[in-house]
Formats: structure tokens, sequence, C-alpha cells
């Protein structure tokens, strides 16, 4: 006879009361899985040992156990994945070994995978979001860990890499399998039709979970690197969501945080620091650790915006560790000394370490140098320009402007003191000259080729050497036949040979050329200056200098330089929406939701001329 | 190295360890739940006598000053090539 087990069956009882009284959160409280497990678990577990060891038998019998928990009312189908989900979940527990991790993330993933299927039922699925959300922190818990210590799970790995090559060819982290699995369960959210759905809707029925699972997955998302894949999910809550402000608070800063930071990985920082700003203002004074990381995220976005974090901001408790990373950084695009600003934003400094970690360095590298070059103009300016003139006052003189030589000269002045071109003196001869790269190891030699010592005519081998007298060459044969350094190897060549010019730059003189290499480079800096707006005026390429017209009302500096925060952000608040961020109808003064929208289809069948009842 | 005393383990493990790895992987670059559900605007904003109106960023940052070490070098630099040309 079987034995019997009357701690199991009371659980199974009040299992299935709870579904009848759609008790979700008190039923996730049943369902517990992580240990420690309060004595009455272990009984259960032992009964479950006892009465259903491991086997397809016993499965099938346990399964039959479950399906009376399904409600059973007229005219609905039967919900047959909670039955199962039940079956798994008794499983787990009796089957779980802690000491394997790895086995128990698996266990772990088939059980949510279940659950996630009990909570697509379009009638009872919201009984089981809590569990689902409860399940699913429990996995990312487990995967994130796991990853963390990939020698945890390196053997057990190599084992199944052995038996199961397709696996290894994947290589998807379990923190990226565990953000496949919330995704599911985020989209039956998001995608459940019963109440008002869309953004008229508010958040009822499985709705409520939808930024709780957006934020457990945008989680591991951002853990695994795997940005790209949030981006059909902000897409589909743009398209599908209620208005966020209809949710919770810690959900909101939560979710406006993740989407900052995804938009400024995306370069679009103007929408970046609407969302961060939002995410600061909503977020808790209290809550100093969320504070700080969205100040993180929001300093450089303005940064890059051309504003600056105030003292203020810099001493506020929760910025506690920013002004170290950030002031400097302001400091030098104030200067205007680029070779400086990248020795900081260099990946060997501490502060360029440290903005790699936050994933902020390239942004930062890449967007603040032209601010930086824009200080440094601006200096020359002060100090090397034509300021108009004061005596003349007059209608005709000449606009204020500066001699682009003296911004050449300054750029030299700049490199000789830099550490970075410390000991090179000549700068390279192609390539840029406001930056010495290091040789690319393949070119290394192409400066010193063609000079080859031979016994012909030294003028003739200087410039043909390569060709005259080369290490070697292929036979009638075809086979390579080495030659003796300074060998001609078709004999003395034709007097009439220097005629030839094989060298397409042969006429360019290098110590003129060079000069014009930077005086071009410095011209297209400007031009990109110029077409930014982060500068104001105009560009002559004949006798170079950058002209400053208009300039008698405001002054010289205040129209040729205008403020940079002004600048972007008049260009950028054109649109002010941040895609992703769902937000109420706007009502028009008809009490209607406005029209518009773009793409969105308007039906009209119920408009009626104002004033008509 | 094996039977080596406790001390001599641990001066040899020290040094090296600290030169290579200066800086732990930061737990704290997680964004924790919040121990809260939900709460009001007003637990959100600073409170007004502290702080709480003062601006946040600088938006007015170019360096006028003359004297600054930097702009004194560079001006007699450009000196330098206005006095030689």
């Amino acid at each position: 006879m079987a034995p019997p087990t009357p701690i199991l069956d009371q659980f199974i009882g009040s299992v299935s009361e709870l579904v009848q009284e759609r008790d979700g959160s008190k039923l996730q409280d049943f369902l517990q899985i992580e240990p420690p497990l309060s004595d009455i678990y272990q009984r259960m577990i032992e009964e479950l040992r006892q009465r259903y060891p491991p086997g397809p038998q016993s499965d099938t019998e346990l399964q039959q156990r479950c399906e009376i928990l399904v409600p059973r009312t007229k005219g609905s189908s039967s919900w047959s994945a909670f039955p199962t989900f039940m079956r798994l979940y008794f499983s787990f527990l009796r089957d779980v070994n802690v000491e394997n991790l790895l086995d128990t993330y698996n266990l772990l993933r088939a059980l949510l995978n279940q659950c996630v299927l009990a909570l697509g039922d379009s009638q009872n699925g919201v009984i089981v979001l809590p569990t689902v959300l409860y399940l699913s922190k429990v996995l990312a818990k487990l995967a994130m860990g796991l990853d963390r210590q990939p020698e945890l799970i390196a053997h057990i790995l190599r084992m199944e890499g052995g038996s199961n090559r397709e696996e290894n060819i994947e290589k998807v982290t379990l923190v990226e399998q565990s953000a496949n699995v919330v995704r599911e369960a985020f989209i039956k959210c998001l995608t459940d039709r019963s109440g008002t759905p869309g953004p008229n809707g508010k958040p009822e029925g499985k709705r409520v979970g939808i930024y709780l699972m957006a934020n457990l997955c945008l989680k591991l998302l951002f853990k695994c690197g795997k940005l790209r894949n949030a981006e059909q999910m902000f897409a589909s809550i743009s398209a599908q969501s209620p208005p966020l402000i209809h949710f919770p608070a810690s959900q909101r800063v939560t979710y406006l945080y993740y989407l900052g930071r995804y938009l400024f990985s995306n370069n679009l920082f103007h929408p970046a620091q609407i969302a961060l700003r939002a995410a600061y203002d909503q977020c808790h004074r209290q809550a100093l650790n969320q504070r700080n990381l969205i100040l993180t995220y929001l300093i450089p976005c303005n940064i890059i915006m051309g504003r600056f974090p105030s003292k203020s901001l810099l001493q506020r408790p929760e910025a506690k560790g920013l002004a170290e990373q950030f002031a400097p950084l302001c400091h030098l695009i104030v200067r205007g000394d680029y070779l400086a600003f990248r020795e900081h934003l260099s990946f060997n400094s501490p502060t360029g370490q440290w903005f790699a970690r936050k994933g902020i360095l390239l942004a930062l590298r890449n967007r603040c140098e032209i601010l930086v070059w824009r200080s440094f103009c601006r200096k020359v300016f002060i100090h090397g320009g034509f300021h108009g003139d004061p005596a003349a006052q007059a209608q005709r003189g000449p606009p204020p402007f500066l001699y682009l030589q003296k911004l050449l000269v300054a750029t030299e002045w700049l490199q000789s003191r830099s550490k970075l071109s410390n000991g090179t003196t000549k700068p390279p001869s192609y390539g840029s000259q406001t930056i010495s790269e290091p040789m690319d190891p393949d070119y290394v030699g192409l400066e010193n080729q063609g000079s080859v010592t031979s016994n012909g005519d030294p003028e003739l081998m200087e410039k043909y050497g390569d060709f005259l007298a080369p290490a070697g060459c292929f036979d009638v044969g075809g086979y390579w036949k080495e030659n003796m350094p300074g060998q001609l190897i078709d004999g003395t060549p034709e007097p009439e040979y220097e005629e030839y010019e094989l060298d397409p730059y042969a006429d360019d003189e290098i110590a003129e050329v060079q000069p014009a290499l930077l005086m071009g480079e410095i011209e297209s800096i400007l031009a990109s200056l110029l077409t930014q707006g982060l500068m104001h005026g105009y560009l002559t390429h004949r006798n170079p200098r950058f002209a400053i017209p208009g300039a008698k009302l405001r002054g010289a500096l205040p129209t040729g330089f205008p403020n940079v925060w002004e600048t972007i952000s008049t260009r950028e608040k054109e649109d002010n929406s941040v895609p992703g961020w769902v937000k109420p109808p706007q009502m028009s003064t008809f009490g209607a939701p406005a029209l518009g929208g773009a793409g969105r289809v308007v039906n009209l069948s119920g408009a009626r001329p104002v004033g008509v009842q | 190295m094996s039977n080596s005393t406790p001390q001599g383990k641990a001066n040899a493990s020290e040094q090296p360890q600290q030169q290579q790895k200066p800086q732990v992987l930061e737990e704290d670059d997680e964004f924790e739940d919040f121990p809260v559900e939900d709460w009001d605007q007003e637990e959100a904003e600073q409170s007004a006598t502290n702080e709480g109106n003062d601006h946040l960023w600088e938006e007015s940052w170019d360096d006028d000053d003359a004297a600054e070490d930097f702009s004194k070098q560079l001006k007699e630099e450009l000196k330098k090539v206005e006095a030689s040309a």
C-alpha cells in the first residue's frame, strides 16, 4: 500500500483554495523554493520522496493529483498548464540538489518556463503573476551568481559541451538565457487584453506586472551586455503599455534609469537626459545608492550636452565619489588642452578605467573632445585674435577674426609640452598631425623604403632602387630568386630613365606638406565646430582665417563662441519625446484625446461639431 | 613553499596581489531593488530648507581668467610668434 501523505494532501488542499480565491500573492508565499526551507516543507519533501520517487510512473500519478487544482467552471477551457507547473514544483522540491548549482539552475529555469505558460491563460494566468516574479528573481540571482564564478560551473559546462556541441556554438550565457525566459513573462503581461489595454488603460490584470518584469529583464540584459535585445522591449512598451505614471514609484524610477542608460548607450543624449532626470527627481531621497547610480549617467549626459554639474550637486550625499571623476574632466574641457584630455581618458589612466567600467568612456571621449577644441580656439582667439577696431567703431571696420596660423602654432606648442608626444619630435608625413598614434606593426619600415645602396647611380637608386634592385624576383620559370643587396636586376638602366616619375607625391616638398597637413586638420576641426553650431562665423581658406561677422551688438566672444548648452538644448528641444516612455494621451481643450501621434489611425466616426450635444 | 611559516605566506601573497588587482569588481554597480514599493513625490524631493532650490548645473563655464596658468603660457607663446613674424 502506498505510504500516506498527510502534509502533501493538506498543501494541495490549501493551494486549491488559494486558486479558487484567486489569491496570487498568498499562492506565491506558499510556493517556497529557496533554502532554508522550514520544517513543514522538509516533511513534505520526505513524503514526496517516499510516495513519488523519481520515475515516469510516479510522475504520472503526481500529475493526476495536481489535476484537481484547476478550477472547473462551466464554459471555460481548463487551465492545463497549472497542474503541470505544480507537478514540476513538487519534483523540483524532491530532486533539487543545491550543491550542484548548474543543475539547480536548469531545474529552476524549467519550472519558471512552465509557470510562464500558466501565466499565459487569459482568465487565470494573473493568479501566478507573483509566483512568476518570485521565481524570476531567484533565477536571475542564481544566473548572475554562476556567471560571476565561472570556475564553479566550468567542469559541468565542459561535460555538457562534450555531449551537446550545439550549446557550445551558441555560447548563450546563463544570464542571457534567463533574460529570455523573463522576457516571455514580460510579453504575457504586456499583451493582456482584459479591461482597457493600451495607452488609455490602467495597470490591471496582468498589466500590473509589465514594468516589474521589464525591469528584471533589463537588469539581466545590462548584466550580460546584450543591450540590443532590449530594443524590441522598448518598442512594444511604447506601442502597448498603459502610461508609466500609473505604476508605483519604485517601478517608474527603476525603469527610467534603465531606459536612460539604454538611450545613452545609443548616443541619444537628450532623451536620455530627460529620462534620467525624471528618475533622479522621482527617486526616494533616502535611496542614496540608486540616486548615485542615476547621477553616474545623468552627469555625463549633461556634460556631453555642455552643462556641468554644479558644486552643490557634487556635494550632495548621493554624489559621493563622483566629484573626483567628473570635476577634473570638466576642468580639462574648460582648459582646452586636447592632449591632456586624451591622456585623462586613456584606458591606462585610473579615471579612464573607472569610466570604462561604467560604460561611459567612449561616449565621453568621442563627444567631449570637440568641446575641448572649442575652448582652445576660444582662448587662442582671446590672446591672439583681432577683436575688432574699438577706435573705428564705424560701420566699415573688418569683423573680428583669427589667423588660423596662430591656432597652428598654439597646437604645436601643446604638442611640444605634452607627455603623449614626448620624444617624437618630427610629426609623421601621413595620417593625423594632431595625434601621434603608435605605428601599426604592418607598416613598420615603410618610411625607409627605397633607400637602397647599390653600385648604380646613387640619385637614380634613391628614387627607383626598390624596382631596379629589389630583394628578389621571380625568374622565367616562376620561381622566387633572391637578389644580392644592391644588385641591378636588369643591368644598367637606360639613360632616359630619370624622366619617369613613379611617385605621385614627388612634387610635394615634405617640408611644405607637413604644416599644410596640420593646417588642413585644424581647418576641418573648425569646420566641424561651425557645422555643429558650437562656433559661429565663417572660414576663409586662402590666407586661412576664422571670421566672426555680426559681432557689433553682442561682442566678438559671445557671437563667435555661443553658449554650448543653449546651442545644443535649443536644437534638441524641438523633439522632447522619449522613446519607450509612455505618457498619458494629451487631452485637448475639448476633453478628448488630442489627435496625432505619428502613424496612428484616428477614428473620427464619433466626432461631432463643437457645441452639438 | 608548502612548509613555510604562516607569516612568510602572508608576506608572499600580499604584495603581488595588491599590485596586480588594485580594484575589486564592485558589486554596488547593480541597481538595487527599493525597500519600499511606492512613495509620494514629496519624499523624493530635497526639502526646501536643505538646498532644495539651488541650481544643479553650470551652463556658463567658459574660462576668461587670463591669469590662469595655461592661459598665461599660451599668451606668452603667441607673443613669441608675433615678435618673430
